[in-house]
């Protein structure tokens, strides 16, 4: 049983770890596996996995695989390729020279989000426009400028408590120094925003059309 | 593990609360037990109703702000998704569900939030 | 020295990533109906045992649908 960490291009660089990871080929495109091993999965099995795939993306353009993506051989794998091989090639193009920032806007000492049989109905539909207005706000001010610097962007719905944006960003790796420098004078900006960034992340969320 | 901040704020302890477990986020995404249709099913089925509920929600919320709704309406309306709001947590609970496992990544109709 | 707030928020951005995120071989539906996409979806409870099945030869090929 193999484990795909990441698909790219054919031919590439050697492997960072030869003795760990092998490359099975279909055209131009390339899956960079491993052995699968039995490991339970921990957040530090994540991060050993993760160091792999960021590795590869060190010289090279990568498309991440979800992890836990298993193969019966490499055979099995090489069919993939073959069979979404204009899709890959495609989503390759799409992510070629970025890396992905992952941004969060969270309301600093917020009013709680207000639930809860003891309120009226005007009450829980007024505390929702309030809700939709901070997140229309954060939308405005945190991402606006920042979608600016990045090739691509994606929204998701916000589900935490006082979560006011969650976002990911497709960005230039030469331009991540200037997004990041960004982030933070939007956060100097607007004291009652905790904004977090992290990255730079392989291209997880842009891997689909 | 590599140090993957690039703006980390002042003040993040704050979030601990906020945010879920990390052995939940583990799980949520794990399937423990492949046999078991009836929990991915759930995970559905709740996630669109969930995405009809707030499709829902923001529309009398529109129709709020257009001043196109009278305060008895307003209370009306609010009580029947508030009681909503309750029953979805019901039927969370009941599947060992919450939000974030609602959050399915539903494409082109994600799109219409 | 990272405080646990700031170790939990790296790996939950990991966790949506790399548990969330990538491609997607074994895992993801697409409900199509005359070629229209209607639901594209993560169940991966479902799944696991379709891609068993899958593996061993008990599926048939379904194309894109499945």
């Amino acid at each position: 049983m193999i484990e795909l960490y990441a698909i790219t291009d054919h031919p590439g660089p050697a492997l960072p770890d030869a003795r760990v990871l092998r490359v099975v080929s279909r055209g131009s495109l390339a899956g960079v596996y491993g052995d699968a091993g039995d490991e339970a999965i921990t957040p530090d099995a994540l991060w050993r996995h993760e160091q792999i795939v960021e590795e590869l993306m060190q010289e090279r353009t990568v498309l991440p695989v979800r992890y836990g993506t298993r193969f019966a051989d490499e055979r099995a794998a090489g069919q993939v390729l073959e069979e979404r091989r204009e899709q890959f090639a495609a989503a390759l193009e799409r992510v070629r020279g970025a890396v992905e920032l992952a941004v969060r806007v969270i309301g600093r000492a917020d009013q709680p989000k207000v639930t809860g049989p003891a309120q009226s109905g005007t009450e829980y539909l007024r505390a929702r426009l309030r809700e939709h207005a901070s997140e229309s706000e954060a939308v405005h001010v945190v991402h606006e400028p920042l979608s600016e610097l990045a090739r691509d962007h994606v929204l998701r719905p916000v589900v935490l408590a006082d979560e006011r944006m969650r976002a990911a960003y497709l960005v230039e790796a030469t331009a991540v120094q200037e997004f990041s420098a960004t982030v933070q004078r939007l956060q100097d900006a607007h004291p009652p925003l905790l904004i977090t960034c992290t990255g730079p992340w392989p291209a997880y969320s842009f891997t689909q059309s | 593990m590599s140090d993957k901040w690039l703006n980390r704020p002042d003040g993040m302890d704050s979030l601990a609360a906020a945010l879920p477990s990390i052995d939940r986020a583990l799980d949520r995404r794990i399937n423990a037990d492949p046999e078991n249709l009836e929990r991915g099913l759930a995970q559905l089925v709740l996630t669109i109703v969930e995405l009809l509920r707030q499709l829902m929600e923001r529309q009398a919320l529109r129709r709020i702000d257009d001043g196109s709704l009278d305060d008895e309406q307003i209370e009306r309306l609010g009580q029947t998704f508030m009681k909503l709001s309750e029953r979805m947590q019901e039927l969370r609970e009941e599947f060992g569900l919450d939000e974030e496992d609602l959050n399915l990544n539903l494409g082109p109709l994600g799109n219409l939030l | 020295m990272t405080t646990i707030a700031e170790q939990d928020v790296a790996l939950i951005d990991l966790l949506d990533r790399l548990l969330g995120g990538g491609v997607v071989i074994f895992g993801d539906i697409t409900l199509a109906v005359a070629d229209v996409d209607l639901v594209y979806v993560g169940l991966r409870a479902l799944i696991s045992s379709v891609a068993t099945a899958r593996e061993q030869g008990v599926l048939p090929e379904m194309g894109d649908a499945l």
